[in-house]
């Protein structure tokens, strides 16, 4: 228990403590000078596995937040209707397959990016949509209709500045040219489809044969009774 | 013993109340409206049905409506347009039933106008298959100021007709013939009474000709059933569907001008002329709903000289759709759905004169962008300027579940519309009645499809008997459903009228009556909220707007409420101003100075 006790104090004072806090600061730098900052998250080992978890999480947690807590006349959410982990799923899922379907491309294109560099810095380029989603909840429950548009604006205007840092990022940690760093982006969106569309098939198939040998057994079943 | 048998009879109770009253249609309500989320909400009937006639309900002369395509009512006379069976059964509203006024099967007209009445080189007074009929006031000087008074004078009289396969009947129809010229000849008012006789004789001859009618014979010769003699200032116009023209006749069936006979460089060459529904404005203009016509309605003058169409919408062709046409082949574009105009289906007045028009041709993707208008309320310009503010679009169910026979989107076949705007349309698919306010408001739907009371199989056409009695004609079963208007309705219809004339606050301590019969009445909640609003409660107006999720008027109230709020704490507010502007550079002089002594 004293073990614990002074490993939980060490989490939060210790060298891992810092390091995960500078990381987690990074992501502000980041967000403010892309190519600098998406190179030195990698080649620097500025960035954290650890921030980059959080940043997620965080980004999770706006979503449900806005869902939950912005003002009615911008936000047409039914909760009646919500499933948190379909919306939890709705991020993750494509988040998760983006990394595999950027990290499958770009080994076949020498990029040096590792899985967990992907991710880290996809990861890291959700900041501005929690920087401006939060504030942006506060905000949509002080403002009339008509300057809503400023939510959305806002909202928009993170959800843009959040792919643009992917692409940098996405050309820095590969060391790509623009070209080559736009065009693996994009060919990864279509490999993205590619896998849904590898998973949907796998599983109508085996739902199918699931289905073919419940009713062979059915079948024999009662032709044996 | 005694008290084990009472606990087993207690614990029978229990069980018999327990068990769920087996109710087929627990779960199905009558009356309903749609919630901002497109759910179905039970509402209170805000109509209720209070009667159903058949056509025999009207006398026996009448015997039953076949295909009855078309109703009107004015004042409290009711036509009903007995289509197969070629003729128009006039009632009178009384005391809650009908009273039989008289069965039109032909018209009369004068020699100088018989000429008018030539259908294929017969002059031809009796009706085949009438669609519609539509009343107007007109006294004999009005009638004159706009058509002369050259109606009258010297009837032209039928031949009598040749020999028919029954000589009873033909004997009946001389007989009747010759009355006719009495009638006529004289003022039939007077010639009436001396009918009076012969119309039990008339009634029987009706209903042999009935059963006997096949479609490709030309009508016989039928005398009119007079059974209650009126002196109305009206002037009837009856659209003659199947013998391609309108006629025009005063309330004694004179004719005084007959529509026939279109001509314009639009219409094609073999273009046959048949009227269906239509209504005529208070200049004697016609608009007229005409068969195998999508450029809209057609337009004709007091004189029947075709004008113009009114009210054709535009085509709209997506991007896509163009795309996709102009790579298919030329079989292939000849097989898919052409993009035509939406046809309309029916034609309605309103109080004020403008024209409301249904359609029923739209695609439910149409209909789901708010492109599809199933209703539509024409101008002058034949601009559709309905208001659609609702949360949702007067297109009938939002939302609805395929059944076998049942499917797609309500279908508009009719639409009648109040003083106050509320307009009320007939869905045909399931049977049910739409109302909507004059802002697009759904106010309650009710109606569905079977032969139950308040049910419909094949709705055509709807009107009102008076502000609070709406009267339904179904043409499959050949009934007349009469609804009234229950406490609730009134309620909501009072709330309105209110509102309309500007006084707020009665209207919001009407709309809180609302609430007590159905606390999911989003309009009353608006209602209410809006007189708050007024009376700069704001903080209770956002509540009553919040549980609606009425955005727009919320937003109105918080705008106010936000003011209020500034003003109130304006002191709070600077001071926290203040203090985040001058705490950070506060703190970072104490850290600095921390900073110079540490070093110091």
């Amino acid at each position: 228990m004293k073990n614990f006790i002074s490993d939980l104090f060490d989490l939060f004072t210790g060298d891992g403590m810092k390091h995960y806090l500078k990381s987690l600061k990074y992501s502000l730098y980041m967000i403010l000078h892309p190519f600098d900052g998406a190179w030195d998250l990698i080649h620097e080992n500025r960035g954290s596995m650890a921030a980059a978890h959080t940043i997620v999480i965080l980004a999770l947690l706006t979503r449900l937040w806005d869902k939950r807590f912005s003002s009615f006349m911008v936000n047409r959410t039914r909760w009646s209707e919500i499933n948190i982990l379909m919306e939890l799923a709705t991020v993750l899922v494509p988040l998760f397959i983006w990394v595999l379907a950027n990290w499958c491309l770009t080994t076949l294109m020498d990029g040096k990016g590792r899985f967990r560099d992907i991710y880290m810095a996809t990861a890291y380029s959700f900041t501005p949509y929690v920087l401006i989603g939060i504030p942006m909840i506060f905000v949509s429950n002080v403002v009339t209709m008509e300057e809503g548009v400023f939510y959305t604006y806002f909202n928009t205007f993170a959800l843009i500045w959040c792919v643009f840092l992917i692409l940098c990022a996405m050309m820095m940690i590969h060391d790509y040219g623009l070209l080559k760093g736009l065009g693996s982006s994009i060919m990864s969106v279509a490999g993205m489809a590619i896998i849904i569309f590898v998973i949907l098939l796998f599983f109508s198939l085996i739902s199918d044969a699931v289905a073919y040998f419940i009713s062979l057994y059915k079948e024999i079943s009662l032709r044996a009774s | 013993m005694k008290k084990r048998i009472l606990t087993l009879l207690i614990l029978f109770c229990l069980v018999i109340t327990g068990i769920p009253s087996a109710k087929a249609d627990d779960d199905e309500w009558y009356t309903y409206t749609y919630n901002y989320w497109g759910d179905e909400t039970a509402s209170p009937d805000s109509y209720s049905v209070t009667n159903i006639f058949y056509g025999r309900s009207f006398g026996e002369e009448v015997g039953t409506f076949n295909d009855a395509e078309g109703m009107f009512v004015i004042d409290d006379l009711l036509y009903v347009c007995d289509t197969k069976n070629n003729r128009i059964v006039e009632a009178q509203y009384v005391d809650g039933t009908f009273e039989l006024v008289r069965i039109i099967y032909t018209v009369n007209v004068s020699e100088k106008n018989k000429e008018m009445l030539l259908v294929d080189d017969n002059i031809t007074l009796t009706l085949h298959s009438p669609y519609d009929v539509h009343v107007v006031k007109m006294d004999e000087e009005k009638r004159e100021k706009m058509f002369g008074s050259d109606h009258l004078g010297k009837m032209y009289e039928p031949p009598i007709p040749t020999p028919t396969p029954e000589p009873e009947e033909g004997e009946g129809t001389d007989e009747n013939a010759d009355a006719d010229k009495a009638a006529t000849t004289s003022d039939s008012e007077e010639a009436d009474d001396g009918e009076d006789g012969e119309d039990g004789e008339d009634g029987e001859d009706g209903e042999a000709g009935e059963t006997g009618e096949a479609a490709e014979k030309p009508v016989e010769y039928k005398e009119n059933v007079v059974k209650k003699t009126l002196d109305r200032d009206y002037d009837i116009y009856i659209s003659d569907t199947e013998n391609n023209r309108i006629l025009h006749c005063d309330y004694n069936l004179n004719v005084i001008g007959v529509v026939k006979d279109p001509k314009d460089e639009t219409l094609k060459e073999d273009f046959v002329f048949f009227p269906e529904k239509f209504v005529v404005d208070d200049v004697g203009r016609y608009y007229v709903q005409t068969r195998n016509i999508n450029a809209g309605l057609m337009e004709f003058n007091k004189g029947g000289v075709f004008t113009t169409y009114v009210g054709a919408s535009p085509v709209t062709i997506s991007l896509a759709q163009r795309l996709w046409r102009r790579i298919q082949t030329k079989k292939q574009r000849d097989r898919t759905k052409q993009y035509v105009p939406t046809e309309y289906n029916n034609v309605a007045l309103d109080p004020e004169g403008f024209l409301y028009v249904t359609t029923s041709t739209l695609t439910e993707a149409e209909l789901a962008a708010g492109n599809g208008k199933p209703v539509r309320k024409l101008n002058a310009m034949g601009q559709d300027i309905l208001i659609r503010n609702g949360h949702h679009f007067p297109i009938g169910d939002v939302e609805w579940e395929d059944v076998e026979n049942i499917k797609g989107a309500s279908a508009f076949v009719d639409v009648v519309i109040y003083e106050n705007e509320i307009y009320c349309c007939l869905d045909a698919t399931r049977g049910r009645i739409f109302c909507y306010d004059f802002q697009g408001n759904l106010l309650y739907a009710f109606g569905n499809y079977g032969v139950k009371a308040g049910c419909f199989v094949n709705p055509v056409a709807i009107d009102k008997l008076d502000e609070k009695t709406l009267i339904v004609l179904d043409k499959k079963t050949g009934t007349i459903t009469l609804f009234t208007l229950s406490d609730f309705g009134t309620l909501i219809k009072d709330a309105i009228d209110l509102y309309r004339v500007g006084d707020y606050d009665a209207s919001a301590d009407v709309w809180s009556e609302v609430l007590k019969y159905n606390g999911n009445y989003d309009l009353a909640y608006v209602g209410v909220g809006r007189a708050l609003l007024r009376q700069e409660k704001y903080k209770e107006a956002m509540d009553k707007f919040e549980v609606v999720r009425d955005a727009t008027n919320y937003s109105k109230a918080f705008k106010h409420y936000r003011e209020e709020q500034v003003e109130k704490h304006i002191v709070l507010f600077l001071v926290i101003i203040i203090v985040l502007i001058v705490l950070p550079k506060v703190i970072r002089k104490v850290i600095r100075l921390r900073k110079e002594i540490k070093e110091a």
